[in-house]
């Protein structure tokens, strides 16, 4: 593209925006790359006409796009083919519509969950979604499909989210789901963007269900001595009638360092029903050989805090009752690799883990993500890279590999909603 | 559709018989009367073969016979379905899927169950019941209905409440897909990569394919349930108490509202024990843990009084609960007694509009000169109002069609839904641009063309077509033959 061409693009973005909220300065650009990948320009719409009308323009210069929400997971996904415009959904953080009684919200894409549960405190109503980390924003969440431990009781996005407005790659702006609790009519479009990482269309609002926050909450740790005993322990949790709000695995930052592995759980309701599940955790605690403690809730974990570039994130599905030979599994995969250190943590409940490798080369990485797809694939299982450095993410697929009837309907799907393949191309499941 | 001539037919029915053997095929007219319509007896269509499957094989083979014939072809469950989603297009195949009623697998480890679409919704929780388990959603039909049907229909029910409708409860499907090919969405783990396959696929009464495998979560029984009757005298107070029990953060598993004339027609035929002379009465249930459900259900009593209940009382023993839960899950049946016939709505409001939209409700069903009976999942704000009516009177069928319309009309214009759980199917097909727009429906109808690009696999639903519009208002809606008996009941 000219220079000329070029100015007159951002003349076009500005004509739909305003002047201050688009972007074509080098400095200013490279703030907004995406691994590296420096945009041409970055634009800033304030409502969803604005973003539909930057779609637009984006549809006839034929650009390709990245939304963005805070930037906070732009390391999920492979590297991008090629990037023109970054849309900056930050603008967009407004809370449209908060039906309290109704237990309800409707909220631009760009608002930060933090901002909107700080919001929701007042009524004592929240989004449960707890991914770790203090940016995320609630469109930004649902693209990315983040989630946190609070995820045992209260479903992910997938879950909450009832209606979504999103702008096509054509510009149209275009609605799905409903505003109300329960739904059947026409296609559950709004669960086909939980996940996809704006490769299907850029969310402008969100519609959620929000609960109570329960009146009372407390959190038991308990130190096991071995995978086997907090196999049993997450067994007997599982088959009793207790009704935690989470229950994970964690590594021993969290008091517990004589321990191997610590067992988190924790109990939302009226108190006197906390306290009664508390005690009975205590005697299930101790048949698998543990001890609970009360302590303080505290869900973030050393994976989750491990900072840096250099740092790589795993994601591994397997089964509640596979904790023991999926621990293993994983101590095996990442002892392969030399010199790591690397942290393990799960939604055990779920049988979903984390994982952080740091200190390694991409080389390594890559192996030992290879050996582990082999070695959990067989039950069924996967790995996904969930963040890391570029290096490692052109060097092994984020996503791994997709059976190919699934990745035929799922082409058909991309093809619908973005024919051109402008919207994030190459970032999602084998190169969407 | 071009017809199948008699030739070709007689050919075709060798064919089929000879991929699922003898008796798994009918193409008699008086055989093929019985799968002319679903719960909703407002649409009829014969198809040119029910067809038997017992395996996803067989599924597969019947498709890609339809495929390759170019006949339509729609799945069925057992019929309970009230939207018309599983009628034939005028000809075709029908898969009926209820000798596919297996339990695959449970793994209570990991607690899910592998079935096949088949099983009747309640036999599941029957089978994982002696260890402690059941599966969640719970139509009032889920005596019958199968977990097939429950997929196409994104199903709920009065306990979706708290614990979600079918979608919240499917981990993985192999689907047949619209050309005939074995595909497995999604799996036994939590999350597949890609996009959310089984979340669009679940809903998509019957329009993506045919579910032939699912795998489905089992949740623990609860430890203590707790069942509460609110009477009142007003329809207003009893809307305002589920809009406080909503408001106040209590989270019932089921709030479920039933109306005078539904009373005295339950009472009529069941005698649970509802008090005949109340305008309204909540059915309220809590479970979860013994501790602590006192403390839950007195706040429940409280909101019920503060919105002017003139009694509220739990109920003594499980034969009085099982007795009022009677009362609401077979309501529909008990119509009968009152009414000739009526038609089921099923529109969804935000709750706090009960008050207004119930007042709606009523106005417009008085002002086209027929009565309605309201029982519904109050809790969700999905109404059903049953607009009663006796069809060999000239003009009454139209009426009630054009009083639904009216009252879907306001539903949207409350900023909800036109259905909660029954789905679009042929009924509601023409009401759709209530909610969508233009733009709307087209991506959703591109998104099916990825599904089903030759349109063959359940055609003529959800959307809006000329062939529909023309049918609504002037086809008589008329019970079934056994309805008439006594011999069957809409759910």
């Amino acid at each position: 593209m000219s220079a000329v061409a070029s100015r007159s693009v951002a003349a076009a973005l500005r004509s739909v925006t305003a002047a201050d909220r688009v972007r074509d300065e080098r400095a200013a650009l490279e703030t907004f790359a995406v691994d590296a990948i420096v945009p041409r320009w970055v634009a800033r719409p304030v409502s969803v006409d604005e973003l539909a009308a930057v779609m637009t323009v984006a549809a006839e210069e034929r650009l390709i796009v990245a939304p963005r929400g805070s930037g906070s997971a732009l390391d999920l996904g492979a590297p991008p083919a090629r990037l023109d415009l970054v849309v900056d959904l930050s603008g967009l953080d407004a809370i449209v519509e908060h039906n309290a009684d109704d237990l309800t919200v409707t909220v631009q894409a760009g608002r930060s969950l933090h901002a909107l549960n700080r919001y929701l405190l007042a009524h004592r109503q929240f989004l449960p979604l707890d991914p770790p980390g203090e940016a995320h924003t609630v469109g930004g969440t649902a693209a990315a499909g983040l989630s946190g431990p609070l995820r045992f009781r209260y479903g992910t996005m997938r879950d909450l989210l009832l209606g979504v407005r999103f702008v096509q790659a054509d510009g149209v702006v275009t609605w799905g789901g409903s505003k109300v609790v329960k739904s059947v009519t026409g296609y559950d479009v709004p669960k086909l963007m939980v996940g996809a990482l704006g490769t299907l269309g850029v969310l402008g609002e969100l519609t959620l269900r929000l609960h109570s926050l329960p009146e009372a909450e407390r959190t038991w740790l308990v130190a096991v001595p071995s995978a086997a005993a907090a196999q049993a322990l997450v067994a007997s949790i599982l088959d009793s009638t207790l009704q935690p709000n989470r229950i994970e695995l964690n590594d021993h930052t969290l008091g517990a360092a004589d321990a191997p592995l610590a067992v988190l759980v924790s109990f939302g309701s009226v108190m006197e029903a906390v306290v009664e599940q508390g005690e009975r955790l205590a005697r299930l605690a101790r048949d698998a050989g543990g001890e609970a403690r009360a302590v303080s809730g505290e869900w973030t974990t050393a994976s989750d805090r491990v900072a840096g570039d250099r740092r790589t994130t795993l994601r591994v599905g397997s089964l509640p009752a596979r904790l023991r030979s999926t621990f293993e599994t994983l101590r095996r995969a990442l002892g392969r690799i030399a010199g790591a250190r690397s942290t393990l943590g799960a939604h055990t409940g779920l049988g979903l883990w984390r994982v952080t490798i740091d200190g390694a080369t991409p080389e390594a990485i890559a192996t030992a993500v290879a050996w582990l797809r082999d070695a959990v694939a067989e039950h069924g299982g996967y790995v996904v890279v969930t963040g890391g450095p570029v290096a490692v993410r052109r060097r092994v697929d984020p996503w791994g590999p997709i059976a190919p009837d699934a990745l035929a309907l799922m082409r058909a799907i991309k093809t619908t909603f973005d024919p051109d393949a402008r919207l994030n191309p190459g970032r999602f499941v084998s190169g969407l | 559709m071009a017809t199948l001539t008699a030739d070709r037919k007689r050919a075709l029915r060798t064919e089929l018989e000879g991929m699922l053997g003898r008796g798994a095929v009918l193409s008699d007219p008086d055989e093929l009367l019985v799968y002319e319509s679903d719960g909703l007896t407002l649409f009829r269509a014969l198809a040119d073969f029910v067809v038997f499957p017992q395996s996803a094989e067989h599924v597969s083979a019947v498709v890609k016979l339809a495929h390759r014939e170019g006949l339509p072809f729609v799945a069925r469950g057992a019929g309970t379905g009230l939207s018309g989603g599983c009628l034939p297009a005028e000809g075709g195949i029908v898969l009926s899927l209820m000798r596919m009623n297996r339990v695959l697998e449970v793994d209570y480890d990991n607690q899910l169950a592998v079935v096949e679409p088949g099983l009747v919704n309640l036999h599941l929780s029957w089978k994982v019941g002696p260890k402690g388990y059941y599966y969640a959603p719970d139509p009032s039909s889920q005596q019958a209905c199968t977990i097939g049907g429950n997929i196409a229909n994104n199903s709920g029910g009065p306990h979706t409440l708290k614990y979600g409708v079918t979608t919240n409860h499917v981990l993985g499907l192999e689907v047949v897909m619209p050309d005939g090919e074995i595909v497995w969405l999604g799996g036994k783990t939590r999350e597949s990569q890609g996009y959310d396959l089984i979340g669009v696929f679940v809903g998509s009464e019957g329009t993506f394919g045919i579910a032939t495998k699912i795998v489905v979560r089992i949740l623990k029984k609860p430890q203590a349930v707790k069942t509460v009757l609110a009477v009142f005298d007003e329809v207003d107070q009893a809307s305002a108490a589920v809009s406080e029990i909503i408001a106040r953060g209590l989270v019932p598993a089921a709030v479920e509202m039933i109306d005078q004339l539904t009373i005295g027609a339950v009472e009529d035929a069941f005698g649970c024990g509802y008090p005949r002379d109340a305008a309204a009465a909540l059915l309220v249930e809590l479970d979860g843990l013994a501790i602590g459900i006192e403390t839950q259900a007195e706040r429940i009593v409280a909101a019920c009084r503060d919105s002017g209940a003139r009694e509220v009382r739990t109920a003594k023993d499980e034969a009085e609960r099982q007795l009022l839960w009677k009362g609401r899950k077979s309501a529909f049946g008990a119509y009968g007694r009152v009414s000739p016939a009526y038609m089921v709505m099923d529109g969804v409001i935000p709750r706090t509009r009960l008050p207004y939209v119930l007042r709606r409700v009523n106005e417009i069903v008085d002002a086209h000169g027929l009565r309605v009976g309201n029982v519904f999942h109050a809790g969700d704000g999905n109404l059903h109002p049953n607009i009663l009516y006796d069809p060999r009177k000239p003009g009454e069928e139209a009426r009630v069609v054009a009083a639904g319309a009216e009252i879907m009309k306001v539903c949207a214009e409350v900023g909800g839904s036109i259905s909660g759980e029954h789905g679009i199917g042929l009924e509601k097909a023409d009401f759709m641009p209530f909610i969508f727009s233009a733009a709307d429906l087209a991506l959703m109808q591109r998104l099916k063309h990825a599904f089903n690009p030759q349109g063959l696999c359940n055609p003529g639903k959800v959307f809006p077509t000329r062939k529909s519009c023309g049918e609504a208002g002037a086809v008589a809606y008329r019970p079934h033959a056994i309805e008439e008996q006594g011999l069957a009941q809409r759910f």
